[in-house]
């Protein structure tokens, strides 16, 4: 009987903490999501053919890393690491900004897990996104 | 070194007589460090020899299906030989194989083309045995397969050169080496530690006398690449180092390492080899040449930091103490150094001075610079005094010529705590004067004076906060910031959150430098909980109304016609139509436009409300004019359109 009154607070927690969280507006504009999404737009241009060659692959949490830097130019994988950092900056932010425009700061966590899936669902054909622990090819 | 034979079958076929061949199976072998599977020798009648192996493990490698074919084979009670040999594995590296029983000599040739040989000489005859080893354009690809392949791998070069190992009973006595490099390149799967078109040379001798190895050896790096996360480096290093190891912890009791363009380091060590970790290191470095320094081994660490886009210049000397897992010491002197941030957010240029930091005693940095910049705000010549303890840095009083005033910081203390680095300090502002200052912020040029008391800021790893009120003086009126706090502040989007009242600010000087047609007369202005993010605002309640008081109160039909424009369709439409627009100017009683700022639209409201509309311009006198607003709703992005659209170019203002 404890068991089934335990599932069932469980149930009910759930549900009101996504009932909770459902109100969150991903697409909230803001004058630092706008800047946000304009910085990550204008560098994803110089990351875009590091995706297509799978050098860099979408992680679970949101963010972009190195997958095999083989086919980089040694020359040009420590100007990959600073893109990456920044985008992964950007990204960081913008997570941080949707949930302080909605006034919960303490949302980030959800909105940055919302977005990770959304990016994974958005990869293109050929582009490396993390699932499960390992590198799966889209 | 003596296999357990677990198996051994000896099997002597009964061959038809043209395929007659004598085959010896061993099955297994096994010993430490090394076991061999399903071993097979035969030995055909035509002189030659193969050797099977269904599966080979030395030292943690394994191999399957190996096979040697010696195309010459003998085997007598004096030798060994096995002559134009192939492996399976290298079919393109023949060898051949000796070895002498009663001599004891091991003799392996291997070679390729007409340039390539590895030849391996062993004399095993008395008590203190040797191995030499001898590389003639060897190419460095065949030891990938001998290499854990975790680590990097060679994938192309050539080695040339010796390699000398000498022994005893009690094992190794002696390792002498001398290889050169050329064109070499290594890379791990991730491609995250690789080098390309490597050239240089390495030298090494390590003597082993009882359980403690004495070694010194050269590097000497000529070209080439080298990414090791996060670092790239290219050649022009070279190392010596001398020093000990007693099987626990290597020694590096002096060595000096030179790169072309930053200058010699020298410096001292101790390593765990088991922990795998630095008990205790000295490095001195002196006149070294801080860009390349910096660019090349400190900025790779730095990318996340408020360093991640900075350039670093001049010269300076350095001295490291590293005791118990922690810095003891740093003596830093900088000579003429710089300090640029890519995104001009600060920058300090001719900076002089000693840092003599130490972990647990008191000290004193003397630190001076020529000019700087916080924000595009240009900072004048300084000379600090910084009283150092530990991780807690204070000066008592400090002046900052900032544009053409200076600010004066009391109290300052910097200290490292939980949440990172913390900073506080109150100050004085003397004078800046409001034109030099938009003068260097490209604003339209104010006027003005910026002044006063700032009774707190303080910096706790996250937020920096005003405490108190700033005063200072603009547009002849007054300025009282308050409750002002920056978060992020070097982040990618800094959060501004504040109130501001401005006071009897004076319209004349006012709508002359923003060029917006001529008004006179005074107005307060509050800024009520204000944010602004990346320095554009999300929220405020902002409120413009004339000031209390007896004054002259004139507006010019251009700033009627602007005030219009802002308040959007149908505000100005009686203007047109009536008399009053062939007249430059009118009196005004009072005015006032207040916006309301959230999720991007501005509720508009005036000084009062009429006709469904409100009232922005209040008439009063001869001749008077009253302007009305008509949108309740604006939102943001347009009212700044709008606002721009009168300030570029007021001919472009259509009023309807």
């Amino acid at each position: 009987m404890k068991r089934w009154i335990g599932m069932l607070l469980g149930v009910l927690a759930l549900s009101f903490s996504a009932a909770t969280f459902a109100a969150a507006d991903i697409e909230i504009n803001t004058p630092g999501v706008t800047a946000l999404k304009q910085s990550l737009r204008a560098r994803f241009q110089d990351l875009r053919p590091y995706m297509d060659s799978g050098a860099v692959g979408l992680t679970a949490d949101g963010l972009l890393t190195v997958r095999d830097a083989s086919s980089v130019p040694l020359a040009a994988r420590q100007a990959l690491n600073g893109l990456i950092a920044a985008q992964n900056g950007d990204r960081n932010a913008l997570y941080k900004e949707i949930a302080r425009a909605n006034g919960h700061p303490e949302w980030e966590g959800e909105i940055r897990s919302i977005f990770a899936q959304r990016w994974i669902q958005r990869a293109r054909p050929g582009w490396w996104v993390q699932s499960g622990g390992g590198w799966v090819q889209k | 070194m003596y296999p357990r034979i677990f198996t051994l079958l000896l099997l002597f076929a009964a061959m038809p007589l043209q395929a007659a061949q004598l085959t010896l199976s061993v099955g297994d072998i096994s010993a430490p460090s090394f076991a061999a599977r399903g071993v097979t020798l035969s030995l055909p009648l035509d002189g030659s020899a193969e050797l099977r192996l269904d599966e080979l493990s030395v030292a943690g490698r394994h191999w399957r299906k190996v096979r040697v074919h010696c195309a010459g084979f003998v085997l007598s009670t004096a030798r060994l030989e096995c002559r134009q040999a192939k492996l399976n594995a290298a079919p393109d590296l023949p060898f051949d194989f000796s070895y002498d029983f009663g001599t004891q000599r091991l003799a392996l040739e291997l070679s390729a083309g007409k340039d390539e040989r590895w030849r391996v000489d062993g004399d095993f005859h008395d008590a203190g045995w040797r191995v030499n080893v001898q590389l003639r354009n060897a190419q460095a690809r065949r030891l990938a397969t001998l290499l854990p392949p975790e680590q990097p791998l060679p994938t192309q070069g050539l080695l040339n050169g010796m390699l000398q190992i000498r022994g005893d009973q009690d094992g190794l006595r002696r390792v002498q080496g001398a290889v050169q490099a050329a064109e070499l390149a290594f890379s791990d799967a991730a491609g995250l530690h690789a080098a390309d078109k490597l050239a240089g040379s390495v030298q090494f001798d390590a003597v082993r006398s009882r359980s403690r190895w004495d070694w010194h050896g050269a590097l000497d790096w000529q070209r080439g690449e080298l990414f090791w996360q996060p670092l790239y480096l290219k050649g022009a290093h070279s190392l010596t180092a001398a020093g000990s190891w007693d099987g626990g912890q290597l020694q590096v009791a002096q060595a000096e390492l030179n790169r072309l363009g930053v200058g010699r380091v020298e410096l001292s060590a101790l390593w765990d080899t088991a922990k795998n970790s630095l008990l205790a290191c000295d490095l001195h470095g002196s006149d070294l040449q801080l860009a390349p320094l910096f660019a090349d081994y400190l900025k790779p660490f730095l990318v996340d930091s408020v360093l991640g886009a900075a350039t670093l210049s001049g010269r300076g000397d350095a001295d490291w103490q590293y005791r118990d897992g922690t810095t003891q010491a740093l003596n830093l002197t900088l000579r003429d150094a710089s300090l640029e941030d890519g995104q001009r957010r600060f920058a300090l240029r001719g900076v002089n001075g000693t840092i003599p930091w130490r972990a647990a005693a008191a000290t004193q940095a003397a630190v001076s610079f020529d000019s700087g910049a916080l924000w595009g705000v240009p900072l004048g010549s300084s000379q600090l005094q910084l009283a150092m303890h530990g991780l807690e840095f204070s000066t008592p009083t400090a002046t900052l010529p900032v544009v053409d005033g200076s600010l004066t910081v009391h109290d300052f203390s910097l200290q490292r705590g939980d949440g990172g680095w913390r900073w506080n300090f109150s100050g004085q502002l003397a004078p800046v004067s409001m034109p030099a200052l938009s003068r260097a912020l490209g604003w339209p040029e104010m006027s003005g004076a910026l002044s006063g008391t700032i009774p707190q800021v303080s910096y706790d790893g996250r937020e920096m906060r005003v405490g108190g009120a700033l005063l200072f003086r603009v547009f002849d009126g007054t300025v009282v910031m308050t409750k002002l706090a920056l978060a992020d502040p070097f982040g990618p989007t800094p959060l501004l959150t504040g109130n501001l009242d401005m006071r009897e600010l004076d319209l004349g000087q006012l709508t002359r430098t923003f060029a917006f047609g001529s008004m006179e007369g005074r107005i307060d202005v509050s800024v009520q909980d204000m944010a602004l993010v990346n320095w554009q605002p999300v929220q405020f309640e902002a409120k413009v109304a004339s000031s209390p008081g007896s004054y002259r109160k004139r507006i010019s039909q251009k700033a009627v016609q602007n005030i219009s424009a802002l308040g959007g369709a149908g505000a100005a439409a009686a203007i047109q139509r009536s008399y009053l627009s062939f007249l430059q100017d009118f009196g005004y009683n009072r005015i006032g436009l207040s916006c309301v700022l959230r999720n991007g639209v501005c509720a508009m409201d005036g000084v009062s409300r009429k006709n469904g509309g409100y009232v922005i311009v209040e008439g009063g006198g001869i001749p008077a004019i009253t302007v009305m607003g008509y949108n309740r709703a604006v939102g943001w992005n347009e009212l700044l359109e709008r606002l721009k659209r009168v300030l570029q170019d007021n001919t472009q203002v259509v009023i309807q």
